[in-house]
C-alpha cells in the first residue's frame, strides 16, 4: 500500500495488532505472572490510579521506576512495553501541546512570536509522563496476566457485571477490529501497484476507511453470532485462575497501599 | 424419540431485500443425522443461523426439544459451528477459545480441561493451544473452531462446512468426531462427497431458498437431474456408474465403488 496515510495505517495496525495478542509473556514465569490475578489487578491498578492523582514530576518518575522494576521482574522486555504504550502518551502530548504557549509562566524561548513558558513545558512533560506511566502499568497487567484471568478476577472481586461485560467485549472487538483492518490492507496491497502521490494516498485512505467501516459492521455481527452460539449472551464467566495468596502477594498489595496513601499525602498535604 | 428441532414457515429476508430462505417447514428427530445441501448462495448458512437461533426469522418459528422457541434457553444443548472460523475465534489464545463455550455454558473447569486436552490431541492442536488464533493457518483455524463447538458437548450439532480448508488427515479426524457424536446433527454443505458417510437423510435447498427435496441419502444423491437443476453435481461414483447400474445399486462412495469393482472382477 502506498501513500503516507495508508502506510501509517498499516504500521499502526501492525503494532496494535501485536499489542492485543502479545500474551505470550503472560504464560511466562515472572513476578507478576506468579501473582494471584486479583492481587495483580488491584495492586497495579492502584499504582496507575496513584500516577493519575499525582502532580509531581519526581513522584511520576518514581512510578516510572516502579513500572520498570515490575517489568524487569516479570521478564517483560522494556522495549516491547514501550512500543505497546507509545501511542497513548504520543496522542496525549499532541492534545496538550498548545499548553506550552497557553500557560502563563517565565518565557523560555520565542517561536513564531509566541512565548514558550516554563510552566507550559512542565505541564506538557508531566501530563505526557503520567499518561505514559499509567498506560504502561495497565499494559503490564494485560501483558503478565491472561485476559480471561483478568475477567475472572473482576467477577471474583464483584465488579459490576455490566462493566466487566463491556471490558470483555471491547477487548475482543478491538482485537478483531485490527485483525480485520490488517486483512483489508493485505487484500489491497495484493492488488495495488505503483506509487501514489499525497492526493492519491488520501483518496486511497478515504476508500479504505469506508470499506473498513462496512466490513467491521458485518464482522461485528458475525462474531456476535459466534459468541452467542457458545453462550455469549450470558455474563462473561471464564474459569477462575486464582492461586493461594502468598507472602509476595501480600507484599505487592501492601506496597500498592503505601504508595497510594503516600501519593495522596503528597498531593493534598494531609 | 421426539423432535429436537421443528421449524414452521421459516423465512428470512436480509435488510437489502434479498430473501435467503423461504417458507421452510422441517422437523429433525432426536438422533437423526441430516445433511442440508444446496448450491452456493442457496441460503444454507442462513437456514443454519435461523435453526440455531442466531437470527430472528422474518416469519415462522423454531421449536427446540418440544419445549421452547427460545434458543438461548437451550443454548448448552445446541452446538452451532459457523461457516467462517474467524467468526468463532476471538480470544487471545486457542485454548481460551476452546474453553470459551464450556465456561459460558457452565461446564465445570476440570471437565472442560479434560475435553480441551482430548480434542486438542485428536485434532492436532496440542502445540497450538497457547498461540493466538490469528496466527494459525486456515486449516488450523477450522480445526480449532470444530474443537470449540465439541468442547461443550452439545446434544444437537449444526455444522456449516466443518471440513472447510482442512487437509485429508484431519478431515478424517473431524469425520470421526462427527460420526462418534451420539446426538443429533445437521451438516450444512455444498459438497456431496462426505454426505453418504455421515448422514441418513438429505434436505436439498433450492436456489430460491426453499426446500425442494427431503428424502433418504440414496434417493437424493442418485437423482442427478434434481441435483443438476439445483446447481449441484452428484458424487463422482454416482456419475461414473450412472447408466451402467440400476439407480438403487449405484455406489455412493469411493469405497462402495471399489467394492463393486472387486466383486465384479471375482
Amino acid at each position: 500500500m502506498t501513500g503516507v496515510v495508508a502506510r501509517s495505517a498499516e504500521s499502526i495496525t501492525g503494532a496494535l495488532r501485536a499489542v492485543f495478542t502479545a500474551e505470550q509473556v503472560a504464560a511466562g514465569d515472572g513476578f507478576l505472572q506468579q501473582r494471584d490475578p486479583r492481587v495483580t489487578l488491584l495492586s497495579v491498578s492502584g499504582f496507575a490510579i496513584a500516577v493519575m492523582l499525582t502532580r509531581s514530576l519526581s513522584v511520576t518518575v518514581m512510578f516510572g521506576l516502579i513500572t520498570a522494576v515490575l517489568a524487569w521482574l516479570s521478564a517483560v522486555p522494556l522495549r516491547r512495553l514501550a512500543t505497546r504504550c507509545a501511542v497513548a502518551p504520543f496522542v496525549s502530548a499532541l492534545i496538550v501541546f498548545p499548553q506550552v504557549v497557553l500557560l502563563p509562566g517565565d518565557p523560555l524561548v520565542q517561536v513564531f512570536g509566541l512565548a514558550v513558558t516554563d510552566a507550559g513545558v512542565a505541564y506538557v512533560v508531566l501530563f505526557t509522563m503520567r499518561v505514559g506511566v499509567g498506560v504502561a502499568l495497565l499494559s503490564l497487567i494485560v501483558m503478565t496476566t491472561k485476559f480471561s484471568s483478568i475477567i475472572a478476577a473482576m467477577r471474583e472481586l464483584r465488579i459490576p457485571v455490566t462493566l466487566v461485560w463491556v471490558i470483555a467485549v471491547t477487548y475482543r472487538y478491538l482485537f478483531l477490529f485490527f485483525d480485520e483492518l490488517w486483512r483489508l490492507i493485505l487484500a489491497r496491497n495484493s492488488r495495488t501497484t505503483g506509487r501514489l502521490g499525497s492526493r492519491g494516498g488520501w483518496y486511497d485512505a478515504k476508500q479504505l476507511a469506508g470499506i473498513f467501516l462496512l466490513r467491521t459492521l458485518d464482522c461485528g455481527e458475525r462474531v456476535g453470532q459466534g459468541m452467542r452460539a457458545r453462550g455469549g449472551d450470558r455474563p462473561p464467566s471464564p474459569y477462575r485462575r486464582s492461586r493461594t495468596i502468598d507472602m509476595y502477594d501480600y507484599t505487592l498489595a501492601a506496597l500498592a497501599v503505601i504508595v497510594m496513601v503516600g501519593t495522596v499525602v503528597i498531593r493534598w498535604g494531609l | 424419540m421426539g423432535p429436537v428441532i421443528e421449524a414452521q414457515g421459516l423465512s428470512y429476508e436480509y435488510p437489502d431485500g434479498t430473501t435467503a430462505i423461504r417458507n421452510v417447514d422441517t422437523t429433525v428427530e432426536r438422533g437423526e443425522r441430516v445433511a442440508v445441501v444446496g448450491a452456493n448462495g442457496s441460503g444454507k448458512s442462513t437456514l443454519q443461523l435461523a435453526l440455531g437461533g442466531l437470527i430472528d426469522p422474518s416469519t415462522g418459528s423454531v421449536r427446540y426439544f418440544g419445549e421452547t422457541t427460545d434458543a438461548e434457553a437451550v443454548r448448552e444443548r445446541l452446538g452451532v459451528l459457523l461457516q467462517d472460523p474467524d467468526d468463532y475465534l476471538f480470544n487471545a489464545t486457542v485454548r481460551e477459545d476452546i474453553e470459551y463455550g464450556p465456561a459460558q455454558l457452565g461446564v465445570p473447569r476440570d471437565v472442560a480441561e479434560r475435553r480441551v486436552d482430548r480434542l486438542a490431541d485428536q485434532l492436532g492442536l496440542l502445540d497450538l493451544l497457547d498461540r493466538p488464533p490469528f496466527r494459525l493457518s486456515g486449516g488450523e483455524k477450522q480445526r480449532a473452531a470444530v474443537a470449540s463447538v465439541f468442547a461443550f458437548d452439545p446434544n444437537v450439532l449444526l455444522l456449516d462446512e466443518p471440513f472447510g480448508a482442512v487437509d485429508p488427515q484431519y478431515r478424517e479426524r473431524i469425520l470421526d468426531l462427527v460420526t462418534d457424536h451420539e446426538g443429533t446433527f445437521l451438516l450444512f454443505t455444498p459438497s456431496l462427497d462426505m454426505v453418504p458417510e455421515v448422514a441418513e437423510r438429505v434436505i436439498l435447498v433450492g436456489q430460491n431458498g426453499s426446500i425442494v427435496a427431503d428424502r433418504s441419502v440414496r434417493e437424493v444423491l442418485t437423482d442427478s437431474s434434481l441435483l443438476v437443476e439445483n446447481g449441484l453435481r452428484p458424487p463422482a461414483p454416482v456419475e461414473m456408474f450412472e447408466g451402467v447400474l440400476d439407480r438403487d445399486e449405484l455406489p455412493l462412495t469411493v469405497s462402495e465403488a471399489r467394492r463393486y469393482l472387486l466383486k465384479r472382477e471375482q
